[in-house]
């Protein structure tokens, strides 16, 4: 269920790199905002720019123009520093290529996310990182190390990861692209059902068309610029 | 220590094995050189430390007991034992030469450093006697037991300079200068023994005193009364007694200890390095997860520093362990091993530690999170 909650608003928002006539638009007067409880797919082909957009949502990249706000706090002046803040508190990233520490075990992978935040001790952090993997159903896979485990297992301790220091937003980067379908099913399923029940807002970046059913809102990107979309309507 | 530090570092364990290896080389390089150094310094000045006098006496221009340039009249001796505040005079003869034993050719010599003294006195003698009997009698010695161990020189055995030798009686201890030792004999026999003319020239005098404690007042009285000799205490004779050797090999020592430390660092800060390198993906991922820089710098700094402290426990315990072995297989490998150098070794890996991980926590610090969205 949808709440009324806006987290993430990205108001005429554009990014271009390079200068003068090596200049590339990446965005282009991008508005568009998600609501706690939402998923919105941002859909596009490759080079439409879903990057750039998923990395300025993120707070991770500044826009060349516009305004970032994410839970209320605009991004678009803060330092370094409290941009590193916004995304340890309020937002949980899930990778295309799952982006977990290879030399920490499962269990670690999620611990170490939770220490970083201010609220949990060690003990704490122990605690909920296999609170969380086991309700991933990576109760048996704690202690492995990510080399031993299958695509599919990556992604859901990624997704653990991401939930588990209880973000208001999650920003998904083509999180099917290397898993196969029933697996990429299982997965979005997963992030899905996870997101809705904690009341998350969740951005999936993807060109999967599979992502689509998973979605409340699609948001179709090319050339840089935004064109809202139902789920029903098909791409082409 | 920071998760994140302690599974890389130990995760990769041949580089890790290589790291430290490297660091311990360095360390084992930089203690045994610091104790080689410490132990020649320890030796070279201990014989003219150790012999009970509070004054050297010695011609002006004369630098240290080793080059034993000095030359004095007998007669000064008589003058010096009438001074009220003298206690005791010892003259004595010294000579730096080359000597053969009787079944060696005559052109394989070994150095030694001739002392006659008045056993009567005793004082310039032989320290500690450890084989054999002390004083010698005429056309007699008393070697250094580093002549023995070094030369295998064995009491009863004959010494030959030209056609004059000397028959070994005694084995002392503490008269080891490392490149030279002394050999003890009495003046009558230096006198021959060196055919000295003329006969009552001696090379240095030591003394005791009355009053120890007014010994510089009473050196700068002697100086002034007695031009062309001067009076020196016997720290201030071994001190320059050491630098006649030391001065030469200090630089050298310098310059392979900076070579060591380079090894070390340049081992140290190229595994980090390539370490962080490989990281350089998963650290781009903590900055995109929240993690600010100190954070990842503290992660580079501590697996730099637990390889350091790995290589210097590593390499300051190859030093305690082999030091003494190499002492025993080489007995000019003289080492003393001092706690406070080993904690000043442990101070130089610290410092080696920051300076590995200072150009990987600049990489760090260049590292885009926005990377990690790609691929």
């Amino acid at each position: 269920m949808v709440e009324h909650r806006l987290i993430l608003s990205l108001d005429d928002v554009s990014k271009t790199y390079g200068a003068g006539e090596f200049a590339v638009s990446a965005l282009k007067d991008a508005t568009f905002q998600v609501h706690g409880g939402e998923i919105v797919a941002v859909m596009g082909p490759s080079g439409s720019g879903k990057t750039t957009l998923l990395t300025i949502a993120g707070a991770l990249l500044r826009p060349t123009r516009g305004k970032v706000t994410i839970s209320g706090i605009d991004v678009t002046a803060l330092s370094e520093s409290k941009l590193a803040a916004v995304r340890r508190e309020r937002i949980g990233f899930v990778y295309q290529s799952f982006n977990l520490l290879e030399a920490l075990t499962a269990l670690e992978n999620v611990r170490v996310i939770l220490q970083n935040h201010a609220s949990n001790g060690r003990a704490d952090a122990m605690e909920r990182a296999r609170e969380i993997l086991a309700a991933f159903g990576l109760g048996h896979r704690m202690h492995s190390l990510p080399k031993k485990m299958s695509d599919g297992e990556k992604q859901r301790v990624a997704i653990a990861r991401a939930l588990a220091k209880d973000p208001e937003l999650i920003l998904a980067d083509e999180p099917t692209a290397n898993l196969d379908a029933k697996r990429g099913h299982e997965v979005m399923a997963l992030l899905q059902q996870k997101a809705m029940e904690l009341h998350k807002a969740v951005v999936v970046v993807s060109h999967d068309n599979r992502i689509r059913e998973f979605a409340h809102r699609i948001v179709w990107l090319e050339d840089g610029r935004l064109h809202e979309h139902h789920p029903e309507d098909r791409f082409v | 220590m920071l998760l994140v530090a302690r599974k890389n570092l130990f995760s990769e364990r041949v580089r890790l094995a290589i790291s430290v290896g490297g660091v311990a080389l360095s360390v084992f390089l930089i203690g045994i050189l610091l104790s080689l150094y410490r132990g020649w310094n320890e030796q070279v000045g201990g014989f003219v430390e150790k012999v009970p006098a509070d004054l050297w006496v010695a011609s002006d221009g004369t630098t240290d007991f080793l080059a034993a340039a000095s030359v004095l009249p007998d007669i000064l001796a008589a003058r010096l034992q009438l001074l009220p505040e003298v206690d005791t005079v010892s003259p004595l003869i010294v000579r730096p030469m080359e000597v053969h034993r009787a079944k060696d050719p005559s052109d394989q010599t070994f150095d030694i450093q001739l002392v006659g003294y008045d056993p009567l006195i005793g004082m310039g003698g032989p320290l500690e006697v450890v084989d054999g009997k002390s004083p010698p009698g005429p056309d007699e010695v008393v070697i250094d037991e580093a002549t023995r161990d070094r030369y295998g020189v064995q009491i009863g055995e004959e010494l030959f300079r030209g056609a004059k030798s000397l028959t070994v009686v005694g084995i002392a201890r503490g008269g080891d200068f490392v490149y030279t030792q002394v050999a003890f004999v009495t003046t009558e026999t230096a006198i021959d023994f060196l055919s000295l003319e003329p006969r009552t020239v001696r090379t240095f005098m030591v003394l005791t005193l009355v009053n120890p404690e007014d010994r510089d007042v009473f050196a700068r009285r002697l100086e002034n009364a007695t031009p062309g000799v001067k009076y020196v205490t016997p720290e201030h004779f071994a001190s320059e007694t050491r630098d006649r050797i030391l001065e030469n090999i200090l630089p050298i020592l310098i310059v392979v200890l900076i070579v060591a430390f380079i090894v070390g660092l340049a081992v140290a800060g190229l595994t980090v390095y390539t370490a962080t390198v490989e990281k350089s993906r998963e650290y781009g991922i903590l900055k995109a997860e929240g993690f600010g820089n100190p954070y990842l710098y503290r992660v580079v700094f501590e697996q730099s520093m637990i390889t350091g402290m790995m290589g210097f426990f590593l390499g300051a315990g190859m030093t305690l362990v082999i030091a003494p072995f190499a002492q025993d297989a080489v007995p000019q490998f003289v080492v003393f091993v001092r706690w406070q150098d080993i904690l000043g070794i442990a101070g130089i890996t610290i410092l080696m530690s920051l300076f590995a991980a200072y150009i990987p926590i600049r990489r760090i610090a260049s590292i885009d999170p926005v990377t990690v969205f790609k691929g």
